[in-house]
């Protein structure tokens, strides 16, 4: 009697599992070559796909990944990039000058081996009637971001560039909230990058100031994003590095002659995307990856050195780092 | 007939209230005119939901991967647990208030460990979605063992059963109610647990499906994939209460579908 009861109840253990078994290969399945096995690696984008990832996604589309013998996975993961790279659980991310000094300072040992961009394009956004055209207009007005001790610095050292007061700017702590709203309602000011919410405003037909961090103190002319390897896979396989990197220089530099094709490949691997924006955005940044620089992706000590400096005078980092163990050019011959 | 009337009857002021909050928010969308990017209304989630269909369902595949994985992985690791716990009651000291402890964890401050230590494929997601589940499971089997009938577990003993003789005729019935409310409650939360640790790391899922809208300023896309979740969540609540009703014919009138 009770196990005749007893039996539906226990096949359901079995269904739950089998369950999973169904869904399981579906996932894990991605094509695998026959021939030549190409060497796996996996890059780790430090945000959603957007437009500084198109020369990758190009260099995908495009098959240069193919050419040298590498299937590469791409897989967001914001905020957690260094700890993954460094930790040898993918071989490649994106990063930004200033999350490497904080890392290699915390004993993470990542490495910056390429600028995807040459030049920092971030900067203040407010809306236009708010007349915020210079850092001394912060004065009074309130400011939405993350609240992090950098961001208070970098507004501090402005304004005081400036001359003006900076204990007068409020800080209001906006998080994840969409800065093109957080400047309409929240607060007069945030810090966006132009190639993807400038350009999205451009869009959506909203009149922007911006000051750009560049263009206010050279020392801000930081690079973001950079690509980053970690220091064992630098010392163990500095060929397999040369192979991702000839690959993926060759897709930014199709990324910048061909900006409605890399914005295609973009798309392709994240149909979730907005078409228009990105479209819109591409050809935003396509001089903005090599820009002036002899080549796509250089480094130059001096730009490493004085942020880094910029960081310790302002009490942001206690210790220099580095900055010769920081970068290196030597994969983008 | 009767009983399927009856159900009619009683999910109708359900029905009508979920209607009536989404004539509201579309009226107060049109009245107010709210831009699409600060709240889109239900007429957009719904086109949005239309034109995203195919992309939807292969992210929900890899969520429910990370989701029927996780959960079988939780039920297991709860009823083997339960079992041990009940078995020897030193052992329930010990570790009941670990089980507590477990729940408190925020799991959000958790996740970018468990990429470190589960690696980012699916294994990650499916240690968080067994994490989320594992405590509705576990407290509610140890409390459902408590349940059985003593005098029954004598009764057996003095008739020479083993411990899994036992189990299957005493304790297995007493404890399928618990376990059932159990599974009701961890199937509910279980693809919040796999969104949550898509959103941290994936190729996949209906977590990185949010995220790309959310960055590309398509707030209609992300309210689309917000509905997939509670849709997904209410199919997996019913399928547990199928399979309740379908395991425990003794306890139909007391939990679903009662006949009044």
């Amino acid at each position: 009697m009770l196990r005749r009861n007893i039996r539906p109840a226990l096949s359901l253990f079995l269904l739950l599992p089998g369950l999973a078994l169904l869904f399981i290969p579906g996932c894990a399945g991605d094509g695998s070559s026959s021939d030549a096995e190409p060497d796996k690696i996996t890059v780790l984008l430090d945000w959603t796909p957007n437009t500084n990832y198109s020369g990758m996604y190009a260099a995908l589309e495009q098959g240069f990944y193919t050419e040298e013998n590498l299937a590469v996975e791409f897989i967001q993961a914001p905020g957690s990039v260094i700890q993954i790279v460094s930790g040898g659980k993918a071989e490649f991310g994106v990063s930004y000058q200033e999350e490497v000094t904080f890392a290699r300072l915390a004993g993470y040992p990542v490495v910056s081996i390429a600028a995807v961009l040459q030049h920092n394009t971030s900067g203040f956004a407010s809306l236009k009637d708010k007349n915020i055209t210079t850092p001394a207009d912060f004065s009074g007005k309130t400011y939405g971001g993350w609240g992090s001790p950098v961001e208070e610095a970098t507004i501090k050292a402005l304004m005081e560039k400036d001359g003006a007061d900076y204990s007068t700017v409020t800080i209001a702590t906006t998080g994840e909230v969409d800065s093109l709203i957080v400047i309409e309602q929240e607060a007069d000011f945030a810090w966006i990058y132009y190639g993807w919410t400038g350009v999205e405003a451009e869009l959506k037909g909203m009149e922007l100031n911006f000051i750009q961090l560049r263009d206010i103190d050279p020392a801000l002319d930081y690079y973001t994003p950079v690509l980053v390897a970690g220091e064992a896979l630098i010392e163990e396989n500095p060929e397999l590095i040369q192979r991702f990197m000839r690959a993926t220089a060759r897709g930014y530099r199709f990324a910048a002659e061909n900006p409605a094709a890399a914005a295609e490949a973009l798309l392709a691997n994240a149909p979730e995307l907005d078409r228009e924006l990105v479209m819109a955005s591409q050809e935003w940044l396509k001089d903005k990856y090599q820009d002036d620089a002899p080549r796509w992706g250089l480094q130059e000590r001096e730009r490493w050195e004085s942020y880094t400096q910029w960081l310790f005078e302002r009490g942001l980092i206690e210790e220099m780092i580095d900055v010769d163990k920081a970068f290196t050019n030597r994969f983008l011959e | 007939m009767k009983k399927w009337a009856n159900t009619a009857k009683r999910s109708l002021p359900g029905a009508l209230a979920v209607l009536a909050v989404l004539l509201l928010w579309e009226a107060l969308c049109r009245v107010a005119d709210v831009a699409v990017s600060k709240l889109p209304p239900p007429s957009a989630v719904i086109l949005s939901l239309y034109h995203n269909a195919s992309l939807l369902a292969e992210h929900s595949r890899a969520t429910l991967a990370a989701v029927a994985a996780g959960l079988s992985l939780s039920v297991l690791v709860a009823l083997a647990l339960a079992v041990f716990m009940d078995r020897h009651s030193w052992l329930k000291q010990a570790l009941y208030p670990l089980l507590i402890i477990s729940q408190t964890i925020p799991i959000i401050a958790l996740a970018p460990l468990f990429l470190i230590w589960f690696g980012l494929g699916l294994t990650s997601k499916i240690v968080v979605v067994a994490l989320v589940c594992f405590f509705p499971m576990a407290i509610n089997l140890v409390e459902g063992l408590e349940q059985v009938d003593p005098e029954t577990i004598n009764l057996l003993k003095v008739m020479q059963a083993g411990p899994a003789m036992i189990f299957r005729s005493a304790q297995l019935p007493a404890v399928l109610p618990y376990f059932f409310s159990g599974l009701k409650i961890a199937a509910t939360y279980s693809v919040m647990g796999a969104v949550i640790g898509e959103w941290l790391a994936a190729r996949w899922g209906l977590g990185v499906f949010m995220l790309r809208s959310m960055r590309s300023y398509q707030t209609a896309n992300t309210f689309a994939a917000i509905l997939v979740v509670v849709v997904l969540s209410l199919l997996l609540f019913k399928l547990t209460e199928l399979a309740a009703w379908l395991a425990m014919p003794w306890h139909r009138h007391k939990s679903v579908y009662p006949e009044e």
